[in-house]
């Protein structure tokens, strides 16, 4: 079994040539899409080099607080990422993010690296930060969908809300069907991925690890502990964002805050 | 006013502001609203758009929150009461009616876990019947019922909460004259039959004269005028903007 090719930068720099390929098409058919796409090339390059270099420090210090510190910023970017897409701004929403996106990595990370994987030491960054960086992924994404569609249903359906409040429902019956749906919306994503995992796209990791001369086989057991993760981890960030973002719209009282829509 | 004892709803002093929210100055929406409603009492709330009216019916089950005054409810500050209770005895019907999927039996006997209500089959044909309604209909999809059948089967499914009191927020403006005219005359129906106190809000001067009971006049959150309709039918009424009002002119 060999490993990976070693791309050397020149071989990085072909890459980018396609993309100024691309650029000059662009610019010749009027397009419009120059400007994106250097961007984009460009960003995916600094973030990327930086993310390798910071990386690789992490690996040869070999201590466990930096990966610490590094989980911590990728779980604050991935709380600023779920609340951006919200239309209108709701009280907390950033803690409440925060809270669901890291009890529901560290759930599920907990149970992967100290169940399942078990690498020596625990922290190992070669497993440790791909894998929370997976299920963080997953989390946020499944919280940004669930959030947006709760804000939109309470909004068009506040009628329906109300009435419930006011046949004698508490807050948290009254929301229940707007809940679900917004889980359902949430987990769609996820479900589908499963569904067709590996027929249509070899997922990231396990392509990953082919390149890096794996043999498939241990790619795939890879890749099904990373599936039930994912779903474990979008079921477990989407609920708690739900649930602690419905609350927000709630009072004791059970009213609905009708002015937050 | 009359002796408190004898009021279902007292109203005192009653404010209620909404925060501002990123820098936007805080919305003021009653100010110092003060009136009572007598046990089997209507009161109306009539006043141009954004006054405040259905804010101050929506205050009165505890939809939403005073944040100055009080309101009493058959006797206890409704902030003693449990809320789901109250909304119970204090039975709130939206102006656009709200119907869940499935057949208006499933919409009657809708409950939250653990209330004990009478959903029995003869419960649920004699009130569709004080609304005005065919038990036939019991068995149709909701959703397939017309505006007016819809509104009716709304105040039906408040009733079978055994309730005090029914606020009624616009219950005809999404209706067509002959409908319109229907849901009057179950509401007016309901005050005699069952002695219920109604408060409602509206904008039509039909349901304010065959209601009877009080009128209160609002303007920008503020009482403009109170007037009573039982004792001094006709003529006495002073303002000239609900005279208006009462002879078919929206104040």
């Amino acid at each position: 079994m060999t490993g990976a090719v070693d791309l050397s930068f020149w071989q990085v720099g072909l890459a980018l040539l396609l993309v100024g390929a691309i650029i000059v098409i662009s610019a010749r058919q009027a397009l419009g899409l120059e400007r994106d796409l250097a961007v984009g090339a460009v960003r995916a390059l600094v973030q990327l080099y930086l993310v390798g270099l910071i990386l690789a420090a992490v690996f040869s210090a070999a201590r466990w607080y930096w990966v610490l510190v590094i989980l911590a910023v990728m779980a604050a970017i991935a709380t600023h990422a779920a609340v951006s897409r919200l239309r209108k701004p709701i009280p907390g929403i950033s803690w409440i993010a925060a809270c669901a996106l890291s009890v529901s990595t560290a759930v599920t990370l907990a149970y992967v690296i100290g169940v399942v994987v078990r690498p020596h030491p625990w922290w190992e960054p070669q497993y440790l930060i791909p894998i929370t960086g997976m299920i963080l992924g997953n989390s946020m994404t499944s919280a940004a969908l669930a959030g947006e569609r709760l804000q939109g249903d309470l909004a068009a359906r506040r009628d329906e809300v109300e009435a419930r409040l006011a046949l004698g429902f508490s807050g948290r019956e009254a929301v229940q069907p707007l809940v679900r749906a917004s889980l359902r919306a949430a987990m769609i994503p996820t479900v589908n991925g499963m569904m067709t995992v590996g027929l249509v796209q070899l997922p990231g990791m396990m392509t990953g690890q082919i390149l890096a001369g794996a043999s498939p086989m241990v790619a795939i057991r890879y890749q099904i502990v990373v599936v039930c993760m994912q779903g474990v981890a979008t079921a477990l960030g989407s609920l708690m964002f739900v649930r602690l973002a419905v609350s927000r719209y709630l009072t004791p009282a059970h009213q609905l805050r009708r002015y937050l829509l | 006013m009359p002796p408190a004892e004898d009021l279902i709803f007292r109203v005192e002093r009653l404010s209620l502001t909404y925060p501002g929210r990123r820098g936007q100055a805080p919305a003021q929406v009653l100010t110092e609203i003060s009136v009572g409603v007598e046990r089997g009492g209507a009161l109306t709330l009539v006043g141009p758009s954004g006054s405040g009216k259905s804010s101050l019916l929506r205050c009165l089950n505890r939809l939403e929150e005073p944040t100055g005054g009080s309101v009493m409810f058959d006797g206890r500050a409704i902030t003693e009461w449990d809320p789901r209770e109250l909304r119970r005895r204090a039975a709130l019907v939206l102006q656009t009616p709200v119907l869940f999927e499935g057949t208006v039996r499933d919409n009657l006997s809708l409950r939250a876990p653990e209330v004990p209500l009478d959903f029995s089959e003869p419960r649920l044909r004699e009130t569709l019947s004080e609304v005005g309604l065919e038990a036939s209909l019991l068995d149709r999809e909701a959703a397939t019922l017309s505006g007016g059948e819809k509104q009716r089967v709304t105040i039906a499914r408040a009733l079978l909460r055994e309730p005090q009191a029914l606020l009624l927020d616009e219950p005809t403006s999404a209706l067509d004259p002959p409908n319109a005219t229907l849901v009057i005359e179950t509401v007016c129906r309901l005050r005699q039959t069952r002695g219920l106190t109604i408060v409602v809000v509206t904008h039509s001067p039909e349901l304010v004269r065959q209601l009877g009971g009080a009128l209160l006049y609002l303007v920008k959150g503020r009482v403009q005028s109170y007037e009573r309709l039982d004792r001094d039918a006709g003529g006495a009424i002073v303002d000239q903007r609900l005279q208006a009002f009462l002879a078919g002119i929206s104040p």
